[in-house]
This record gives structure tokens, sequence and C-alpha cells, in this order.
């Protein structure tokens, strides 16, 4: 393990993102708001302890080959470290007393998740809502690759990184080069979220809204600049816009990029992109069903409400638009399922992804398949393609982290005297991250009542969430720092 | 005429041996020492033993006087570079590439307009292919074949006890079924071919060929009292080249597969390539497996692995436990006259099948197709008539057909005819006709084509 080496890396990406806290601070010039000490405070802070980091490690320029293992532990200390600097904005606000709180929202904006512990969001400096909602766009494709893209300092060794940062069940590239695919995946996010800013500008909300929300919609985020989310709208308009733009981001980026190429049934051919948006059909159709009559008078607002619920769930974003608290418990456990679930892999959403859940059906199914033929060979494969043996170890290993972590989680928020459909809903909602939970942290309340050690827990599972587990729990391992 | 053959192997050797028999210069190209012996010892040929795609080696062997190149080696590459090699030294010469690997056939269309410019691409393995499906679509069928692409096939089967017309002459046929009746072109009675007259009988127990329209064809079986049941679940054993294809085309008809191969890599690069088919990691001889997997109940099993007696040994297993038909794959033809007496008949050769279209395909121009049968101790030919031979323009009593040679029939203007005694050919007619082997001379004479080539 190169310290040095990794920590040259992160003197980088905290130089790059006190940069990026320009944004919000010439938003805040713009506005005239009070927040313009804070921004300036924490870029004068970042930048400092990012320059110190350099300085220090003197970049070992002889070798830029990083291993898995320096990989993932770059990207996991890497993204530990933003989240920190990421939260002195919010910690020099006046909205915020404690740190915790501070870096709670932070770490959620990061990891797009979409919990908050503000309880008057629009209350909040424009400028300090538009950093929540900017980091939520710079955490959703990445900030790692967001860096390849723009900065090409780190050759060959951005591959572990890339991979630690966007893991994904079945890894491709898009071009040769990781530098050339890291810029398609960002321009495409960027022209999305730029089509859907004029999309809101044209349904009349005003710039900085849609700017805010576009940013939070793209990475399937979920922080609004409203306290009723995209409810205070209440429009057709924007619930349709928001649910399609939550689905464009639920599907693999590299299928938007075959599309553009000219392959246009590239979403239909796809097993996991045709599974998820299945899923979301029925889903819905299941939830308008069940919500008709009994929440809804009008099966128009049923599927209205029902498509956003499901979609903002399953995409792991977190909008709301309803209480779906207040639904039939058939409603309640589809969307508790879909925090599980999730969106596509290569997508910005979290969750299992629906590639995951596909290999494991069809690795259950294979298991049954060899006790009623023992001795036949077969291979569990998507789109046409077997999926090798380690892959499929590591996605069942992720499956089984996956819950065991959330159990263990969940049963350490219990410890701290919170109740059960709370405690499994706020870890469901972290590890997903996807933003509302159920009980006392459902869309209608949020997180700032939970005490602080459980906003560090609950903190922790969003990272392990956003990074995949593996990335984050590496670090656990004892084995990890033997020499 | 001068031919170069690159590679010694099972169909080189054949196809070799057909050609210097025909009196043909034969120049065969291979690096193996031992095949290259066999060769020179048995056939009259010139042999080199050096790398066919070696272009000092071809000039050597003479390639810029040489009329064609086959390249007929086990190495697509290898062909294909030979073939390359003399497209540049000799532009002229044609060229023929036996290429088994399947992704090359979107390109053999162009392969013969761009480099390396080869007339004829040659996959035995697709034809093998082709040929299994052609039996499964005939069950009961012991042998099937096309002429007048596809219009008209030709159908070998074994009449049982049952058949209305057991124990029938030829002679009553048009009597008994009118204008419908079958055209029997052959007799296969106790391993030895018959060219049957009308005084003959058909009995129990034979083989009969006969020549149906494709269209007509289930109506013809059923004269036979044969019975078109569609083949729903297959059985293949062996998962080399020719099951895996077999398998694609199968899944494509949504049959239901299951494929049974020894070498375990092998199983797991099925598993990639097939989607819906089974794939059981065993030896295709193992009794226990074939119970495991209810084999008896399958409609057809196929066997398909490299080794003959393995191939010979899954075919009689299957019989055993009541497999109502099987395919057996065989390389060596000096096991065909066996292959009757123990039951085994529906037989399919990769090697003839190259050796014979690549025949076909040097064939010149009048002769449309010539396929050999029973391993080839008779041979259809499909010829158009030539205006200069005998046989046109005159009623068909007046003429002196060759023994053991029968027209079977007249196909003018895509109506198939059924001669009799009055039928005139005109010239252009295309004209399908049986021989036994000892005939065909005699019958390329009166036809005036010679099975010359290029």
């Amino acid at each position: 393990m190169r310290w040095q080496f990794i920590a040259n890396i992160i003197g980088i990406l905290l130089v790059f993102l006190g940069l990026s806290m320009v944004v919000p601070l010439l938003v805040s010039i713009h506005y005239h708001d009070l927040a313009q000490d804070s921004f300036i405070q924490s870029i004068g802070i970042t930048m400092a302890a990012g320059l110190i980091l350099i300085i220090l490690s003197k970049k070992q320029v002889d070798d830029n080959y990083i291993n898995q293992k320096e990989g993932m532990a770059t990207v996991a200390l890497a993204w530990t470290g933003i989240c920190l600097f990421g939260a002195l904005p919010f910690y020099f606000g006046p909205e915020f007393t404690s740190f915790t709180d501070a870096f709670f929202e932070s770490v959620s904006g990061f990891t797009t998740t979409g919990s908050s512990v503000m309880t008057n969001i629009e209350g909040a400096t424009k400028s300090l809502l538009f950093w929540r909602s900017f980091i939520q766009w710079l955490g959703g494709m990445g900030i790692i690759v967001l860096s390849l893209a723009i900065l090409p300092f780190l050759g060959v060794g951005g591959i572990q990184l890339y991979k630690a940062e966007v893991p994904s069940p079945v890894p491709d590239k898009l071009t040769p080069r990781l530098s050339d695919s890291a810029k398609i995946l960002w321009v495409i996010y960027a022209v999305l979220t730029l089509i859907l800013i004029i999309f809101l500008l044209g349904g009349g909300m005003p710039l900085f809204e849609a700017s805010c929300h576009a940013f939070t919609t793209m990475p399937t985020g979920g922080f609004s600049t409203k306290n009723a989310s995209i409810a205070h709208y209440n429009s057709a308009y924007f619930d349709y816009v928001i649910v399609i733009f939550m689905i464009l981001a639920g599907i693999n980026f590299s299928l938007h990029y075959q599309m553009l190429r000219g392959k246009t049934l590239v979403f239909w051919k796809d097993t996991e992109c045709r599974f998820f948006l299945g899923l979301t059909l029925i889903l819905t159709l299941l939830v308008t069903w069940n919500t008709y009559g009994s929440v809804y008078t009008s099966i128009k607002d049923a599927f209205r409400f029902a498509s956003f619920q499901v979609v903002s769930i399953l995409t792991t974003t977190g909008f709301a638009t309803a209480d779906y608290e207040n639904f039939p418990g058939l409603s309640q456990i589809i969307l508790f399922v879909c925090m599980f679930i999730g969106a596509s892999a290569g997508s910005t959403g979290g969750g299992m992804k629906c590639a995951r859940i596909i290999v494991c059906f069809k690795y259950c199914y294979r298991e049954l398949f060899k006790i009623i033929h023992p001795r036949s060979i077969s291979q569990i494969k998507i789109n046409h393609i077997a999926i090798p043996d380690e892959v499929l170890r590591s996605i069942m290993g992720f499956l089984a982290l996956y819950i065991g972590l959330f159990i263990l989680s969940s049963i350490l928020l219990a410890c701290m005297g919170i109740d059960m459909m709370t405690a499994f809903g706020a870890v469901a909602a972290c590890i997903g991250n996807i933003g509302p939970g159920f009980g006392t942290v459902g869309p209608a309340e949020n997180f700032a009542h939970l005490p602080v050690m459980g906003k560090w827990l609950l903190a922790w599972c969003m990272l392990l969430g956003r990074l995949e587990i593996y990335t984050v729990i590496i670090l656990f391992v004892p084995e990890f720092w033997r020499k | 005429m001068k031919i170069i053959i690159v590679g010694a192997g099972e169909v080189g050797y054949n196809i070799a041996g057909r050609l210097a028999s025909e009196n043909k210069q034969v120049v065969v190209v291979d690096k193996d020492q031992e095949a290259v012996k066999r060769l020179s010892e048995n056939l009259d040929i010139q042999v080199i033993t050096a790398s066919g795609s070696n272009p000092k080696v071809l000039i050597d062997a003479g390639i810029k006087e040489t009329d064609i190149l086959l390249a007929v080696t086990d190495s697509d590459e290898i062909n294909l570079v030979a073939c390359l090699i003399t497209d540049l030294i000799s532009p002229t010469t044609k060229k023929l590439a036996r290429i088994r690997n399947s992704d090359f056939e979107p390109y053999h269309d162009r392969f013969k307009k761009e480099n390396p410019h080869i007339d004829t691409v040659i996959n035995p393995d697709f034809e093998v292919v082709n040929t299994i499906k052609k039996l499964m679509e005939v069950p009961g069928a012991v042998d099937v074949g096309d002429f007048a692409d596809g219009q008209v096939k030709y159908v070998a089967i074994r009449l049982d006890m049952h058949s209305p017309v057991a124990g029938m002459k030829l002679i009553d046929f048009p009597s008994r079924f009118g204008e419908n009746r079958p055209l029997i072109a052959a007799i296969i009675r106790n391993n030895e071919v018959i060219v049957p007259r009308g005084s003959d009988k058909v009995e129990p127990n034979d083989l009969i060929y006969f020549v149906s329209e494709t269209q007509k064809l289930k109506k013809t079986l059923m004269l036979f009292g044969k019975k078109v049941q569609p083949i729903q679940k297959v059985f293949i054993v062996g998962g080399g080249r020719i099951g895996e294809r077999l398998a694609k085309t199968l899944e494509k008809d949504s049959i239901k597969t299951k494929i049974i191969e020894s070498n375990i890599d092998r199983c797991h690069y099925l598993s990639e390539q097939l989607d819906k088919t089974v794939i059981l990691h065993g030896d295709g001889s193992d009794q226990k497996l074939f119970l495991e997997e209810n084999v008896g109940r399958t409609d057809i099993v196929i066997s398909v692995t490299g080794d003959d007696e393995t191939n010979i040994l899954v075919s009689l297993l299957a019989k055993n436990i009541g497999v109502q038909d099987t395919i057996t794959r065989i390389g060596k033809s000096s096991y065909f006259p066996l292959l009757a007496t123990i039951g085994i008949e529906k037989v399919v050769s990769p090697r003839l099948s190259a050796v014979s279209s690549i025949l076909q395909d040097i064939r010149k121009g009048k002769v449309l197709s010539d396929i050999s049968i029973f391993g080839d101790r008779g041979e259809f030919i499909e010829a158009i008539a030539l205006e200069t031979s005998d046989i046109t323009d005159k009623p068909l009593k007046k003429l002196s057909f060759p023994k053991g040679a029968i027209l079977v029939c007249i196909i003018r203007d895509g109506l198939i005819m059924i001669p009799s005694g009055d039928s005139v050919i005109n010239p252009g007619d295309r004209i399908i006709l049986f021989a036994v082997k000892h005939a065909v001379k005699k019958l390329e004479k009166l036809l005036t084509v010679k099975l010359d080539f290029f």
C-alpha cells in the first residue's frame, strides 16, 4: 500500500472539490444571500487541505500503476474525505448547528441518497440549496469518473479507481480509452440534465428551482428545494416529466450511448433494461390498482401518484408527491421491496441493481434445474453472454453482504431506541441511496430526530450503498491491513 | 487438366482418389509426412511434403499452370491463406476452400467477389446438418436428398411387413395408384442394388429409393404405409461442431433438445453458445445416464461424436431402450455395407458429403448434380438433356438404356413428369437418372455429357 500515492490522489480531488465550490459561491453572489463567507471559508480550508496533501506526498511519478486493493482504498478514502470537506458549507451556514448533521447532509448529497436532516428547507439560503443539489449531481455520475474525464493525471491506474467507484456486475468500457468513456458518460449525463431543465422551465418552474431539481433528478438523488418536495407544485406535467427522466437516469448509461449511435431497439433488447422497464410498469399498475378507491378517487390520480412513487423509489431517487405511509399495506410492501431492487447497473441509481436480481433468480433456477438434471452444465447469461464464475460469486457475495449489513445496521439502530419500522426503513433507504424511508423517517418526515450515533451509522450505510459495499467494507477486513 | 489439393486428410484423400481415377493430374500438398505417404502409395498422384499456404511451395507445385486449387486441410486459416496466395500468384486458377467455422458464413459471398476470390466455399458440417434436418423432416426415411433446388426429393425407405405395397409388382402400380404412383428408382435387397423393371416385386424389408415432388412427399409416404409425425424431442450425443450447429438450428425451430458431451470444457463452451438446449456432461454410451434423462421417450437420437464406434454403439443402445429413430454419423466409408445388417440405416458422413459437394461443384456445366447413394454403389444424376445426345426427340421405348440405369423423371418448365414408353425428352429438359456404378460410364456416353470438369 503506497499511502503517499493515495494521499496525492486524494489531495488532487480535494483541490478539485474546492474549485467546484466556486459555483455555489457565484450563485450566492448573484442572489446576494448571506452565505458568501461560509463558501469562501470552505473553499479556503478544502483547497489548503488538498494542497498540503499534495505537497506532503510529493507525487511518485515513476509508477502510475494502481492495483485493485489500492484502488479500492483510494476511492473509499477519497469519498470519505470529499464528504467531510463537502460538509463544510453546511457547517458554516446558519441552518446547521452540529457537524454530525452537516456531515449527514453532505454524505446524503454525494451518495445521491436524498435523506435530509433539514427541517425548514425553504428557509435556507439559495446558495446552500444549490450546493445541496450540486453535490448530488457531482456524486451521481461519480466525482472520480469526472476527474478521469477532465484530469488525465491518473493514466493506466485509472481503471482500478473507475471500477471501484462505478462497480458494475459486468464492467463494460464504452471505448478503448478510459478517459474517453468517462467523457462520454458525463456528456450524456450533462445533456440529459440540460434537457430536463428546459422541460421544467417549459412547465413554468423558475430557473433556480428547475436547475436544482434537474441536478437531483438525473443522479437519482432526491433533494428538493421545497419542504413538500415535488408535491409542492401539484402539477401532473412536472410529475410525468420527472418520472420519465428518473427512468432515463435508472437505465444503464452505456445503453443511452448505444442508442445515440443508432441502435434504436437497444432498450428492448437488453435483458436488464427490459426487466427494469417491465418491473416499473407492473409495479405501477399494481400500486395504481391497490390505491384506486382506497386513497384516490380517480384512476388518473391513482396512476399519476402510483407511477411517481414507484419510479422514485425503484430508481432510488426519493422524490415524493404523496405520503406512501397512507397507502394500503400491499403498496407499502411493494415500495419497500423496490428499495432493495434498485435501478440498472451502470445507471446513477442505487440499490442491489436489477442485473444482480436477475442473476440471482437465474442462479436459483439453475440450482433447481441441476437437481432435475444432475449432469447438466449450464451457464447464467445476460444478453446471451455467459457470466464468468468469479463475477457470479462476487454477485452472490454482494447480495449476501447487502442483506447482512441491512440486518446488522437495523439491529444497531434499534439498539439506539428506534422502533422496528423506522429502523428497517431508514437503513433500507440509506443503504439503497433512496432518501425517505418508513416509520418516522417517511416521505413526510425527515432524519433530524435520530440520535447522533444513528446518523453516523446511516451515513456509513449510504457510503456502503453508493460504492457498492465491497469498496468500503474491504477497509474493515483485517487481512486488508496485513503486510 | 491439373489440380492441386492442399491437405491430405480424409477429404483430400477421397477427392484425390476420385480425380486420379478420372485421369486428372493431381498434386497433393501437406505437411504431414505420414498422410502424404499414404496417398502416394495408394494413388497415382504427385505429392509434396510442405506447407500448402507457402507461396514458394505452391509455385514449385506448378500453381501457375493449375486449373483448380482445392484447399481442404483441417485448418480454416491455412485454407484461406492458400487461396489468398494463389489469388496473387495465379489469378486464373479456380479456388475451392473448406471453411468450417460458422462465423465466416456471412462472408462466403464476398469471398467470391473480393479477395481472396474463392469460387466456392465448402462447409461439410453445414451440409451434414442440412442432411440431418432433411432426414428429420422425413421420419422413416433412411436417406433423403434434393434435386432441382429442392423441388424434387429422393427418399429411401425400408419397407415393413404391413406396408400396403408389400409384395406388389411394379407393373401393377399404375393401375392401383394412377398418376400419383411413386417413382421407384432402385431397390436394395440383400446388399444388392437392383434397378427395377416392371416385373420386379417390392418385398418387405427392401430398401426402396423413390423420387417425389417435395409437396407430394407426405402422400407418397402414405402409399408406402409410413406416417409422418413431427419431431418434438431430440437427443444429440456429441457436442462437437456438428452437434453445436444442429442444436442451434433446432433451437430456432423450438424443438426440445438435449446434448450430451464428455469433455467438460466443451460443455462449458456449449452452454455459453446455446440458450435453450440442455447440456449434459457424460459419456454418450452410459446407459445409466440414458435412463436418468429418460432418453427412451425422445423422438430421435442423433449421435455425431467424432468416433464412429461410439456413434454406432449409441445408436444401438438407443434402439434398445425404445427410441424410434436414430441418425448416426460415420466417417469411414468401409463401414457402410455392415451398418444395415445391424439395423443402423440413417447415416450421415461429413467427409463424404464434402467430397461429393466438391466433386459436384467442379463438374462441368450440364450435369447439375451427381449424388452417390448406398456407400457409392449407385448414383443419382441430374442433368440437362443436350440436343446433341441420342436421348432427345425419340420415344423412350426406342432408346437402348444401358442395363442398370433408369430414367426416373423429366422436369420440363418446372413440371415433373413420370416417364412412360411413349414419353419424349426435349432438348433442354432436366432429367433425373439413376445408375448402378458400373452403368455410369455407359450412361455418360448416352448423354454425351462426360462427367467432366471446368
